[in-house]
């Protein structure tokens, strides 16, 4: 997710924003800390045109 | 920025709760204890149970925070509460033995009122521990 969100020159605060989350949540999901709901990794994918399998995986 | 907004706003209500619910209690342990020492019980009562009005409106406020906040939020809120109500529920369990035990005495008034504000720092010490884990 961050990869993706680099690419878009976003900060955190600009993702959470877009997600309506906090930037904390954000950090959290990117460092790993955190695996968000299927509606949230839904919104993410939705946000960045992919499928949520080509941002999450399910193994890592 | 809305969640931030929301939860700010909610955050100053409960902190206004807070120093509201501090004022009524030495208001009400002041009135009792002076100037309403004789009066009818259902007065005491009544003047006894004024902290209640502001814990009140800090519960319409903390549920709004908790509706207001993001998912992994409500994540940190769930952990910081299992952990204070289990801290503060066994530290009464254990006062309660040593109580029974009779190594030493305390009277169940003083108990119950520290128990809501111990409820409330541990919670709080929680979440701080709890919202490190996530950063």
């Amino acid at each position: 997710m961050r990869e993706l969100r680099s690419q878009r020159q976003w900060s955190q605060a600009e993702l959470a924003e877009r997600l309506d989350v906090s930037r904390q949540t954000v950090n959290a999901i990117e460092t790993g800390k955190y695996d968000p709901s299927l509606p949230l990794a839904f919104a993410i994918a939705r946000l960045f045109g992919q499928p949520i399998e080509g941002i999450f995986d399910p193994d890592a | 920025m809305e969640i931030r907004k929301a939860c700010s706003r909610r955050l100053r209500g409960c902190a206004f709760a807070s120093f509201a619910y501090l004022a009524t209690t030495a208001l009400s342990v002041w009135l009792l204890k002076g100037p309403m020492t004789d009066a009818p019980t259902s007065l005491r009562a009544m003047v006894s149970l004024l902290p209640l009005i502001p814990i009140g409106f800090a519960i319409r406020e903390v549920l709004h925070l908790v509706r207001a906040s993001d998912e992994l939020q409500r994540r940190i809120d769930l952990e910081a509460l299992a952990v204070a109500a289990l801290v503060v529920g066994l530290a009464c369990l254990s006062l309660g033995f040593l109580v029974s035990a009779q190594v030493f005495e305390i009277k169940g008034s003083s108990v119950l009122i520290w128990m809501f504000p111990a409820l409330s720092v541990t919670y709080v010490l929680a979440r701080v521990r709890a919202q490190r884990h996530y950063r």
